[in-house]
């Protein structure tokens, strides 16, 4: 089969050193890497003292961080995959599919970073794995995530054999899990059953939505800065940055669709979660939902995507990454905040007793962390693969 | 003619399903086998039967003050293993008169430091002047029959024991706080390392920032007597990190003693006892049809109950 005798080309597996945006990627990763070591250091030395969430709005933006860095995960590695098996122009090498792997990973390898700090035990990290109970969302997710992170990284390491015959089922059971776990995560906030603003399946096909845009923007994103000038494969690359395209512009459509018919329910028949879609609507967080998420992270990338630049793809996919970021806390946040029992904040009061959050610059700067650490893996998730593959070239 | 290009071949398709069903199975059995029920994680039986000394000294009479009897009919509750006996609490909101005493007390008896309250105490305005009530409700952990909180704890450290009380294990907790977001009545609290004598030290709290570089008073190293250990506040060990809740001071209860906010309430309005004891207090005034439960609608079937 055609994909069995490509074996990768190295070249094409460089480009990191001869992209114009290297320069301009190292000096930012050294901002993140240094103002995030700051936030991760005032989190390890002062706790939870010095973040904004509470009781009553528990969890805050690294939560948030840690949905879309699933999402973008789980879209990666459906698009390199399935359009492997498929063989699609432009996703068929062996080099495109473990670009698809690296990102994959190194989207959601920080994702755990930002839950760990997130928790009140950190030390009882692996208890999730060690004791699970099944019946938790919580614990059902992070076993998909470990079995998908081993399946990912045996992928990878398959795709260095010329001819393995189990690369494709890995592919396949991949590309499963990675639907599963994005849809999942959605459930994650379904489950909870006495909130109304949760409690509600559209929450699994925004967020299968949503990680099919994310990946594709995450491709896209790293084809045009890493990889611009491969011009033996140009008509290739072409049809990929077509693909992710299209691909980008029908999974954020799909995601306005359906947040439309969610949200318009508040308003032709008000229910139990109005007072949360209010909030998020013409309340506090309407510059989070209207100039973030709708504008930024959806209008201006849609006409960009559609549009003939190829600089105004690689800003739109910037952009949806930022947006989604703003759409996953435009579901965290509201379905925070409005209490079931009137009058709960003011009978004892506290700070962290409130149904307000606004992220501290230490939860920012962890963030920024996170950001440093999946470049980081990324980066070096490229090179292993350049010189892995090199090797096997040489040796065959 | 163009022969269609293969996707996989045979073998690839065999292992593909062969991955996906195997995969499929042992998550559907790993599911069902945390749904289906299990043995209780609390002793049960004749471990669990305490013969306590309280007020065997004093011998009933009729017209006896609420708190003797209460206090009467959980000695007789104890003498029965944990799973005869379930403990509910009735709040006669009538006759609270919003002191916060059991909050106050609640909080030192616990030792709760600030952002932890197990037992608030709501007030609301009803109707407009001259027509004006201000009614207040105290709020503990409902301790749900169906309780939302439980089946969402990643690590099992939440459950519910036999004798009705929802209980945490703070060594087991991870504090990831889903619990705090599955409970419909804000019952749970998360235990983020503050301490009262910090606070002070900088006067009015300003921020969320200002503890952190304030001197600790060795008052607040006192332990907490929950879940009858004793907690120390050190460092960022448990129950630092924990979610944390009411449980009906279970730790007074193997002595004898009632719950704190019972005792501390000023007015007689709470009431606590033994559901399955069909003399007890409580059970006169929960058939009562007066009385009615918070957030009913989300059927967690909780098992505080209001007289209104």
């Amino acid at each position: 089969m055609a994909n069995y005798s490509t074996v990768s080309n190295p070249k094409s597996e460089s480009g990191t050193s001869t992209a114009p945006w290297t320069k301009i990627l190292w000096i930012l990763w050294i901002v993140l890497l240094v103002a995030g070591g700051f936030g991760v250091a005032q989190r390890l030395m002062h706790g939870h003292l010095p973040t904004g969430y509470g009781s009553y709005v528990p969890w805050g933006l690294w939560i948030g961080l840690y949905f879309l860095g699933i999402g973008i995960s789980g879209g990666a590695f459906i698009i390199g995959a399935v359009g492997y098996v498929l063989g699609a122009p432009g996703f068929n090498k062996l080099s495109e599919l473990r670009m698809a792997i690296v990102l994959s990973i190194a989207a959601i390898l920080p994702s755990f970073l930002g839950v760990a700090l997130d928790l009140g035990h950190t030390e009882r990290l692996l208890s999730i794995l060690i004791f699970p109970k099944f019946t938790s969302m919580m614990a059902f997710n992070a076993w998909m995530y470990n079995v998908f992170i081993v399946v990912a990284l045996l992928a990878w390491l398959l795709s260095f054999r010329a001819r393995s015959v189990w690369l494709k089922p890995l592919l396949v059971i991949g590309a499963f899990l990675s639907i599963l776990f994005p849809s999942q995560s959605g459930v994650f906030f379904e489950a909870v059953r006495a909130n109304p603003f949760w409690h509600s399946p559209i929450l699994s096909v925004l967020f299968l939505a949503s990680a099919i845009a994310l990946g594709a923007a995450g491709l896209i994103l790293v084809r045009r800065m890493l990889f611009p000038d491969r011009s033996v494969e140009k008509d290739d690359q072409e049809s990929a940055l077509l693909t992710l395209r299209v691909i980008a512009v029908v999974g954020i459509v799909v995601y306005l669709a359906f947040e439309f018919a969610e949200f318009s329910i508040a308003f032709w028949n008000p229910g139990p979660h109005s007072p949360n879609v209010l909030f998020l609507l013409v309340g506090d967080y309407w510059p989070v939902f209207w100039i973030l998420h709708i504008l930024l992270g959806a209008l201006i990338p849609l006409i960009l995507l559609c549009g003939p630049s190829k600089a105004g793809w690689s800003l739109s996919a910037f952009l949806v990454l930022v947006g989604f970021a703003a759409a996953r806390m435009s579901i965290l946040v509201p379905g925070q905040v409005a209490g079931q029992i009137p009058g709960l904040q003011q009978a004892f009061q506290d700070v962290r007793l409130t149904y307000t959050y606004h992220p501290t610059s230490t939860e920012y700067l962890v963030g920024c962390f996170m950001v440093a650490l999946g470049m980081a893996i990324f980066y070096v998730g490229i090179r292993l693969s350049k010189t892995t593959a090199a090797g096997v070239e040489q040796k065959a | 003619m163009k022969k269609p290009r293969e996707i996989m071949d045979r073998r690839e398709f065999l292992l593909t399903g062969g991955l996906v069903g195997a995969g499929t199975a042992v998550a559907a059995g790993a599911i069902v086998k945390d749904r289906l029920p299990s043995e209780p994680q609390d002793p049960t039986g004749q471990a669990t039967v305490r013969n306590l000394n309280v007020l065997k000294n004093i011998k009933p009479s009729a017209g006896e003050d609420d708190h003797v009897r209460m206090q009467r009919e959980l000695v007789k509750a104890m003498a029965k293993p944990m799973e005869k006996r379930h403990w509910i609490m009735v709040i006669d909101i009538r006759k609270c008169v919003g002191c916060y005493a059991c909050t106050i007390g609640c909080v030192a008896e616990n030792k709760l430091p600030p952002g932890v309250v197990y037992r608030p105490v709501t007030t609301q305005e009803i109707g407009e002047y001259p027509n004006i009530q201000i009614r207040f409700t105290p709020r503990p952990c409902m301790q749900c029959d169906n309780p939302s909180c439980v089946p969402v704890c990643p690590v099992k450290a939440t459950w519910k024991r036999p004798d009705g009380i929802v209980v945490i294990d703070y060594d087991r907790c991870i504090g990831c706080r889903y619990c705090l977001n599955a409970c419909p009545y804000g019952a749970r609290t998360s235990d983020f390392g503050r301490s009262y004598s910090s606070d002070a030290a900088h006067g009015a709290p300003l921020g969320k920032d200002r503890t952190l570089l304030a001197p600790e008073s060795p008052w607040q190293r006192e332990p907490s007597n929950e879940y009858a250990k004793g907690w120390r506040r050190k460092d960022e060990g448990s129950p630092v990190g924990n979610a944390r809740k009411c449980h009906f001071c279970l730790h007074r209860l193997e002595v004898g003693q009632l719950p704190m906010c019972v005792t501390t309430c000023i007015g007689r309005a709470t009431y606590f006892g033994d559901e399955k004891d069909p003399d007890s207090l409580v059970v006169e005034l929960v058939t009562k049809n007066n009385v009615q439960t918070l957030l009913p609608h989300w059927e967690n079937k909780p098992q505080c109950f209001y007289i209104v």
